[in-house]
């Protein structure tokens, strides 16, 4: 099992047409998100704010997981470590050094660059299904020490994680306030998205695409493909915890959940349910199964079994996700006028 | 020393051991799957809890625990053999079917998850052993239930061996593990085979859940925490190898089970989890071969 | 005094208990064209698994323009100078022709400019288009690589390993699968590569084509060096003409 695990021919680094369609739906996803923000501020809703804000955030956990997957064909089933990490940082940072956004990204950059160091030349060096699986169990391992280490507030978690404020010269934004955050986190997630776009734009990118169609081929063209993964699986790493950092801003606590292979799980369907390898697709993905989970959520407390099915019949008969198919389609559209 | 020995070590042995013989059959349920099909059945851990709520339910309508003990394995059985044509088979012929099957199964774990918390609530649940009592054998006490599940999960063991290496089934089925192509024009009838490896191996699964059952308590996500050392023993073994799913999954259960007298449990995942990764790191097929290439 | 580029001394290596390759020696000079053949099962593709980098040997040694490169690994021995291309196409084929090329010819910018845009490297541009014009692929340069005809992926195929400017390069049955036509322009090709200056060495079935080719035959059999020479002393040769024409007249 050699063979680098990969989605499909959605993933193939695009032809110049795909491309501005898969760069059309990114821009319409944030035009749809600031319909949605002006909407909701209008009606004076916090709620759906925070829900919303809260499907961002996991979106970027989502993206960590497309970079590995889509690009880099690497299946992560223990990302959610990461994320939990970043979420747990970020709350200590935030309690006991200082409530500030920028000094908690900074630690859990700095922190998890280490930790997804160590966390890759264990992992990195396994193929295929065995990265999956032990991506897998680092997850399941570290989630549960932390579950049982009592200074980490063991089951309970940490609460009371004060929301920062970033005191800019002409203003205050407060993460308190919901529409502030989630026009915020919405520019964060921008920004990441465009940074990954741009990123596979280059030699070093393009290698990733081509560890995932190719690896074999890649030490005959004078690279070496282990360097790429681990450069990759770092990054995916600092941007699963730059995500989780926020977490404890959304909600004022973190919890060892945040670290299961729900949270992991979750993560990879939200990008073969969006498409992946579009980057943006991990976005819609979370997006639309934060959407259904909260609808199906208000009739019964079994929202799992509809995500799985959902998730199953979306892997048997749309194995390239929503952007997948959107992107060719708009594409055929656009051509014919 | 010779107390140490017998009242400390030996108990710890014999837990070890009936452990042992229960993941052990879970492995060989993984591996099988694996080493026919090229899955990974990442819902291995919902049937193996699927199996034990099926017993429960068995007794709960009256049967007595031996009759569900040989009624869950062919029910699950057939369940396996139905997801396989109905599910598995689809994305099989595709490129990525590695990827493919690795998440259709993931999600079907998922749906199986919700599914026994639907059908049981999340509360935990308890079977009382059929067998109470214990027997003395060189001056311990031997829980009878614990040497009951050593013994018969050691016959299964056996006949499984039995079949795969001394039969024409077996034959069959190895060789289309190792080439499917040259199998079918032999006359195998591959798609059965596979749908029935798939039954077989989650059928074992079921049974080690039925076993484990009056021991452990049975919750909807026994699976997610028990699957982990199933794999931990295949990786460890090789993926594939019946060989070394015997042999993986008894040295690694004694290995949990005679660090439980000196470590915290909660260090002894994290202790599998770390020998699984040095054994990687050091040979990344495992120990052994793979059924039909070993 | 024409110099070795490449010299294969005692080389050896082991399966288990099958010796695929037995000791074999040879040079291949600077600027010819020298051709490996042998029958199937010679041992050509593990002899050239060996000097490429892919497989350890279990003994011997090779050297590439005098330094030992013996047991390195793919990226240092292109690093070095060798290149190869492979006998069952090895293409990125999910990916367009002209990014099968930029990747290849991006080894010429060594680690520098990685996290730029990928247009920012003019030299492996120019190199990208200098191959799609003498390989002929300017009609499908957009096209995936899995979407080429035969031919084309195998012109592709030895244009990749081409792109890093290679000293010496290796191919592995390169007309693998050609038509008539297809060979005949793929051999022009490769003339034309060695009239360039550059170093090459050749596993081929197609014995004719070998012979008009190449400046020195190296003929293998049963995993060791059978005879070598000049073509037309190679054919003439009635020991390489029992073991090679031999097994093919009691077919």
């Amino acid at each position: 099992m050699a063979k680098a695990l990969s989605i499909g021919p959605a993933t193939a680094a695009p032809t110049v047409a795909r491309r501005s369609a898969v760069r059309w739906l990114s821009y319409a996803f944030f035009v749809a998100a600031l319909l949605f923000a002006a909407v909701a501020a209008a009606l004076g809703d916090v709620f759906f704010f925070r829900l919303a804000t809260e499907s961002l955030i996991f979106g970027g956990l989502a993206l960590s997981v497309d970079l590995l997957l889509g690009r880099t064909g690497l299946l992560p089933l223990g990302q959610a470590l990461f994320f939990g990490f970043g979420a747990y940082v970020s709350a200590l940072t935030l309690k006991h050094l200082a409530p500030s956004l920028p000094l908690a990204l900074a630690v859990v950059l700095a922190s998890c660059t280490l930790v997804g160091l160590i966390g890759g030349l264990i992992a990195i060096r396994a193929k295929g299904v065995y990265f999956a699986l032990i991506s897998f169990g680092l997850a399941q391992v570290v989630s549960k020490i932390v579950f049982n280490t009592r200074e980490l507030g063991a089951s309970d978690g940490l609460i009371g994680v004060p929301a920062p404020v970033i005191h800019l010269g002409v203003a205050n934004l407060d993460t308190a306030h919901a529409p502030t955050f989630f026009l915020l986190v919405l520019g964060g997630m921008a920004l990441l998205l465009a940074l990954l776009m741009r990123l596979m734009d280059t030699p070093f990118g393009r290698q990733l695409d081509a560890i995932r169609t190719n690896e074999h081929r890649l030490a005959f063209l004078g690279f070496d493909p282990w360097r790429y993964k681990l450069a990759a699986f770092v990054l995916a790493a600092d941007i699963a915890a730059l995500s989780g950092a926020l977490y404890p801003m959304l909600r004022g606590f973190v919890s060892p959940e945040l670290m299961f292979f729900q949270v992991s799980g979750n993560a990879v369907i939200n990008v073969i349910v969006g498409g992946s390898g579009s980057f943006v697709g991990a976005l819609y993905g979370s997006a639309l199964l934060t959407a259904l989970k909260s609808v199906v959520g208000s009739f019964t407390a079994h929202h799992a079994i509809v995500i799985g099915a959902l998730f199953v019949v979306s892997v048997i008969f749309f194995p390239r996700g929503l952007v997948g198919y959107l992107a060719p389609a708009l594409q055929r559209l656009w051509s014919r006028r | 020393m010779l107390d140490w020995l017998q009242f400390v070590l030996a108990p710890q042995v014999v837990n070890g051991l009936s452990i042992g013989v229960a993941v052990v059959l879970m492995a060989l349920g993984l591996t099988i799957i694996f080493g026919l099909l090229d899955v990974i059945n990442m819902a291995h851990g919902e049937f193996y809890a699927i199996g034990a709520y099926a017993a429960l339910a068995l007794i709960g309508v009256g049967l007595p625990f031996w009759w569900a003990l040989a009624l869950t394995p062919l029910l699950m059985a057939v369940v396996g053999y139905a997801a396989e044509r109905a599910l598995i088979q689809r994305v099989f012929h595709s490129k990525d079917r590695h990827t493919l099957t690795l998440l259709l199964t993931f999600g079907i774990g998922i749906i199986l998850e919700d599914l026994l918390k639907i059908a049981f609530g999340a509360n935990p649940l308890r079977i009382e052993p059929p067998i109470t009592g214990a027997t003395e054998m060189f001056g311990l006490f031997f829980p009878n239930y614990r040497l009951f599940l050593m013994a018969s999960g050691a016959a299964v063991i056996a006949a499984v061996w039995v079949v795969a290496f001394r039969t024409r089934l077996g034959a069959m089925v190895r060789a289309a593990a190792f080439d499917r192509n040259m199998a079918a024009s032999l006359g195998v009838p591959v798609s059965t085979v596979y749908a029935g490896t798939f039954a077989f191996g989650v059928a074992l699964a079921g049974l080690s859940g039925v076993l484990l059952a009056p021991i452990y308590s049975v919750f909807p996500t026994m699976g997610r925490d028990f699957v982990l050392i199933a794999f931990s023993v295949v990786i460890i073994g090789g993926m594939g190898s019946i060989k070394g799913a015997v042999i993986a999954g008894l040295l690694l259960t004694q290995a949990q089970s005679i660090s439980s007298l000196v470590i915290s449990p909660v260090w002894s995942d994290p202790l599998l989890f770390g020998i699984m990764v040095l054994v990687l790191m050091w040979r990344p097929h495992g120990l052994f071969g793979r059924l039909g290439h070993g | 005094m024409i110099d070795a580029i490449l010299q294969v001394r005692d080389l050896t290596v082991r399966f288990g208990s099958l010796v695929a390759v037995n000791g074999v020696g040879f040079d291949a000079q600077r600027g010819h064209i020298t051709a490996v053949i042998g029958p199937n099962g010679a041992g050509k593709s593990s002899l050239f698994n060996l000097v490429s980098g892919a497989v350890r040997p279990s003994a011997g040694q090779v050297l590439l323009e005098g330094r030992d490169v013996t047991g390195a690994s793919p990226e240092r021995m292109l690093a070095a100078g060798l290149s190869r291309s492979f006998q069952i196409t090895n293409l990125f084929f999910e990916l367009p022709v002209r990014e099968n090329l930029r990747l290849a010819a991006q080894f010429v910018e060594g680690g520098r400019g990685l996290l730029r845009h990928v247009s920012a490297s003019r030299a492996a541009a120019q190199r990208v288009d200098e191959l799609i014009e003498r390989f002929a692929l300017q009609a499908r340069a957009n096209e995936l690589a899995g979407f080429l005809s035969h031919g084309e992926q195998r012109r592709l195929e030895i244009a990749v390993a081409l792109a890093a400017r290679p000293r010496l390069l290796l191919l592995d049955e390169p007309t693998q699968g050609m038509s008539h036509a297809d060979t005949q322009d793929t051999a022009a090709l490769i003339s034309g590569l060695a009239d360039e200056g550059l170093s090459i060495l050749l596993v081929e079935h197609d014995v004719d084509l070998v012979m008009n080719l190449s400046d020195h035959v190296v003929v293998m059999h049963q995993g060791a060096k059978l005879a070598e020479g000049r073509p037309e002393a190679v054919r003439a040769d009635p020991v390489v003409q029992s073991a090679y024409f031999g097994e093919a007249a009691h077919a």
